[in-house]
């Protein structure tokens, strides 16, 4: 097997009083969908925090490319080559599409003082980009904010993948959205996967984490319930883990219930 | 239908503006009269009732503009030379500030009166005479009336930033009092919050139990005083700068001692007359120096019979 | 109006329709509005050369300082202290010329440098307290508007700082700032040049540079931009010093004018030149704007007061005209935003996926 892109050795996180995480230990291997799956407080987003550099653990190893790392920013991590996308999105609404696609990585061209944006290089970019994932924009100075949340979250992942991104951090991206849009986000996540990303997906979606994931780690109460590999696993069994009681059985029709309304939140 | 009710008001629009363009548009003279202050304030509108008046005598236009702002002040009167009027009656409250602008109407051929302010300055920028009092000389004849009250304590009260008249009033009190002269800047509410300047002149009163004096420079000012003194309970002489139908009252009611009056009417009134007979008669009036319209004293002795008129708008 | 291509997910959009979507149009019907409205009331001197060059006098001044501000309104912040800094700069090198003897030019120099620092200062205040920056400059604006008396009163006696016009190098300074020209038959000034100048760069700097569109980003999500790897500080910071440069430039023009320096100049000013960015389409909020949309609120203003002295009347009005005229420009780039939204998003889509920015529901 080839080594992992991302290790976690013993992760804590410990915030006053509150431990947030405990000891968790896992790998995000590149090509591959990593699951991360929890109800809401189960430190989740602890996790990405600090995978993605906004928090630095208060034990424990990050292994990134196999060295140890300790980021002091998102942006060294971004730089680095762990991308976030995160559920209230990192777009400006009032903004094009080509503005947004390259906020923060501008394509110059000229010299000196006449150093400028090469506008026509973003605008035909951006098109190809997203026409790479499927997406045909009708103009791409089409403020972002007249888009669906699917199309957005698709434009957020298209523009991670083009800058460069090694691993991929999605923050409940399909969580606002509606089965059909949930779908196409979903796509582009397995395109990312194929295009040799370490995708990590959060989700409290068991179905949708299903459907792209190769990998599913449960979080429970701060510390790692379970971990399954794809191969031969029932759908069944996840549901029933991150709902994480023997009770279910008997409460299993309310928790069917409860799935459906998931999909809503 | 939207596009058609804004073409429909545009029209209205239109036609309102052609017949007021039509109103004004007479064959007589067309004069300029630009202050440095709002002229609706309750000493510039005596003025400009003045101005008024006297173009409707002569049968002239006149456009009735002011500003604070002496940038604004430079812009209303070039944009009179721009117009081609016959001649611009211009107070000089800042002169270095319009000595251009001022500049450009004498080159361009208009005959300039200063008024108000200006005595200064109004030969060297080619005016043919200034209608106002001197400022110096009226602050001075306040002094010698406070010097027979026996008062001891002056507080000048300031209501307006860079008006170098008020300065040179304040100037001419301390020129001639005997006792202590202090200036207390309320500019910062000034005649726009008198409620703000009252409760600042009264705060100054509990403070310094010494004052027993005060002269306003402005009317309202002078009524934020009066009512300043009973708020604080305490019994200053009140003396002010200009006249209107309050301090009057005021007057008469013994709460405020005096005012000076300089008979704002005349300094509207004058330069419109002199402006018309220079153009139709090439009359110049004053000889090279200024036509005064003050200062004049109203005291209890007199104020009575100026009331009907200030309230007329015409003192 | 909107036709369908051969590809049914992209829709053309009529040439009309892209130029209504612009943020300032609204201004630009406006200006021509209220140009024909005082065209046909004062046929005679209004609708010529000489009446532009009328206009285009207070508008220069004020369309410098609306592009600096409509910047920093784009970039999502106000600088209420804009106004008293026009007055404090021209103080500044009044006293140092004047009254401390130091060479006009290296005066001229320690205002700018002096006006760059309050800059600094608005603006790393407003980044470190992430207070709103309405209060931040108040507060400057406060402070200056008492140091600018209490200073020059202390040092003059007086409340202005006059003889500006005897320092040597007077004359070449008035002609790098604000002298009169000829030009076709009327009088122009050189703060015109400035002005027009000042507004091509800035609206290359906003629309083709990278630079602009951080502005825009720091404007419309300042997280977002962060999140980006956009400098959001430096930006805020960057357009707080702009608009102070600005100000210090307005501050040269006006004391080279009038030959001195007042202590109440430039106060109440602020508002005038955020009225003038929002008549040219920038956003209160952020975001959204134009810098030409705000040279063009400032034609407006010109318009506006020329329009009014020449028609002969009271300029008792023409704070009731300019309400009307905000209100009017605010409504107009309202319905144009909402109008460009519709560009882009059609009512009735040929696709079965309507583009909302709301979730759908499952049922």
């Amino acid at each position: 097997m080839n080594e992992p892109i991302i290790q976690l050795k013993h992760i804590s996180k410990q915030f006053g009083t509150v431990i947030a995480l405990r000891g968790i230990s896992t790998e995000i291997y590149a090509g591959e969908v990593t699951c991360l799956l929890g109800d809401n407080g189960a430190g989740k987003s602890t996790l990405i925090k600090i995978l993605s550099g906004f928090h630095r653990p208060t034990e424990g190893e990050y292994l990134f490319q196999g060295k140890p790392t300790s980021f002091a920013s998102p942006r060294e991590a971004l730089a680095a080559g762990i991308a976030t996308v995160y559920q209230d999105l990192a777009m400006v609404p009032l903004m094009s599409i080509w503005r947004n696609f390259f906020l923060g990585s501008e394509p110059e061209i000229g010299r000196g003082p006449f150093r400028r944006y090469d506008i026509a290089f973003a605008k035909r970019t951006v098109k190809e980009e997203l026409g790479k994932m499927g997406i045909f924009i009708r103009d791409p100075e089409q403020p972002v904010g007249t888009m669906s949340g699917g199309e957005r979250q698709s434009l957020a992942i298209a523009r991670a993948v083009y800058h460069g991104a090694k691993v991929l951090i999605l923050d409940e991206p399909t969580a606002a959205l509606g089965v059909k849009q949930a779908g196409v986000v979903l796509k582009y996540v397995v395109q990312a996967k194929a295009r040799g990303l370490g995708v990590i997906f959060i989700s409290h979606n068991p179905h949708h984490a299903f459907v792209v994931g190769d990998r599913f780690v449960i979080l429970r109460r701060g510390r790692i319930y379970g971990a399954w590999h794809k191969e031969g696993l029932d759908r069944d069994v996840l549901v029933r883990a991150m709902s994480g009681s023997e009770e279910l059985d008997a409460l299993k029709h309310e928790l069917d219930e409860f799935a459906r309304r998931d999909v809503q939140k | 239908m939207k596009t058609r009710i804004l073409i429909f008001s545009l029209l209205v629009m239109a036609f309102f503006g052609l017949s007021v363009s039509a109103v004004m548009a007479q064959d007589g003279l067309s004069f300029c009269y630009v202050i440095h202050s709002d002229p609706a304030g309750s000493f510039w509108n005596v003025a400009t009732a003045g101005a008024q008046a006297a173009a409707a005598q002569v049968g002239a236009d006149l456009t009735a503009v002011g500003s604070l702002d002496p940038v604004q002040q430079a812009q209303f009167i070039e944009d009179c030379i721009a117009q081609g009027v016959d001649g611009l009656a211009v107070s000089l409250a800042n002169p270095d500030a319009l000595r251009d602008a001022v500049g450009h109407a004498v080159e361009a051929g208009i005959p300039v009166v200063t008024l108000n302010s200006g005595v200064d300055v109004f030969r060297e920028l080619g005016a043919i005479t200034h209608v106002g009092q001197t400022e110096f000389v009226a602050g001075q004849g306040s002094g010698l009336r406070f010097n027979d009250m026996g008062v001891s304590h002056v507080l000048c009260v300031i209501h307006e930033e860079g008006n170098i008249g008020l300065e040179q009033r304040c100037d001419g009190v301390a020129d001639s009092f005997s006792g202590t002269v202090d200036r207390f800047n309320v500019a910062s509410t000034g005649v726009n919050d008198l409620a703000g300047t009252t409760s600042t002149i009264q705060d100054k009163l509990t403070a310094d139990s010494s004052i027993d004096a005060i002269i306003t420079l402005n009317p309202d000012v002078g009524v934020a005083a009066r009512d300043a003194i009973a708020a604080a309970g305490s019994s200053q002489v009140l003396a002010t700068f200009d006249l209107s139908p309050t301090i009057l009252q005021a007057i008469v009611d013994g709460q405020v001692a005096f005012a000076i009056d300089q008979q704002q009417y005349l300094q509207g009134y004058l330069p419109i007359i002199f402006l018309n007979l220079y153009n139709v008669n090439a009359n110049t009036v004053g000889g090279g120096l200024p036509v005064l319209t003050g200062p004049g004293f109203v005291d209890a002795s007199n104020a009575a019979s100026v009331i009907a008129l200030s309230a007329a708008g015409t003192r | 109006m909107l036709a369908k291509t051969d590809d049914d997910r992209r829709i053309s959009v009529g040439l009309f329709r892209k130029v209504v979507a612009s943020p300032e149009i609204g201004a630009l019907v406006g200006a021509a509005v209220v140009f024909v409205f005082f065209s046909l009331i004062s046929p005679d001197v209004f609708p010529n050369i000489v009446g532009l060059s009328r206009v285009l006098d207070p508008a220069a001044t004020l369309g410098i300082m609306a592009v600096a501000v409509g910047l920093l309104m784009i970039g999502g912040e106000f600088d209420l202290s804009s106004g008293v800094m026009t007055g404090t700069t021209g103080l500044l090198v009044g006293l140092l010329a004047v009254h401390a003897g130091i060479n006009l030019w290296v005066a001229i120099v320690t205002s700018f440098a002096f006006a760059m620092l309050v800059g600094f200062v608005n603006g790393y205040m407003v980044v470190k307290t992430k207070l709103p920056s309405f209060i931040i400059t108040l507060a400057t604006f406060f402070v200056f508007r008492g140091v600018n008396v209490g200073v020059t009163r202390l040092v003059t006696n007086q409340v202005r700082v006059a003889g500006i016009d005897t320092i040597p190098g007077f004359e070449l300074a008035r002609t790098l700032f604000d002298t009169e020209f000829q030009f076709a038959g009327a009088t122009f000034r050189t703060s015109l040049i400035w002005w027009i100048v000042i507004a091509l760069i800035a609206s290359w700097i906003l629309l083709r540079t990278k630079v602009g569109s951080w502005i825009f980003a720091v404007g419309g999500n300042p997280d977002a931009a962060r999140a980006s790897g956009v400098p959001v500080k430096a930006v805020k910071i960057g357009l707080f010093m702009t608009t102070a440069g600005a100000a210090w430039l307005v501050g040269m023009m006006t004391a080279f004018r009038l030959r001195s320096a007042l202590s109440s100049q430039g106060v109440g000013q602020e508002f005038v030149f955020i009225i003038a960015a929002v008549i040219g389409g920038c956003r209160l909020t952020g975001g959204y704007g134009s810098v030409i949309g705000a040279s063009i609120g400032a034609m407006i203003f010109g318009i506006t007061r020329v329009g009014i002295t020449f028609a002969g009347w009271d300029t008792d009005w023409f704070f009731s005209f300019l309400g009307i005229m905000l209100l009017v420009a605010v409504l107009l780039n309202t319905y144009t935003q909402k109008k460009a939204a519709e560009v882009h998003t059609p009512k009735a889509p040929p696709e079965p996926e309507p583009a909302r920015s709301h979730p759908e529901t499952p049922s």
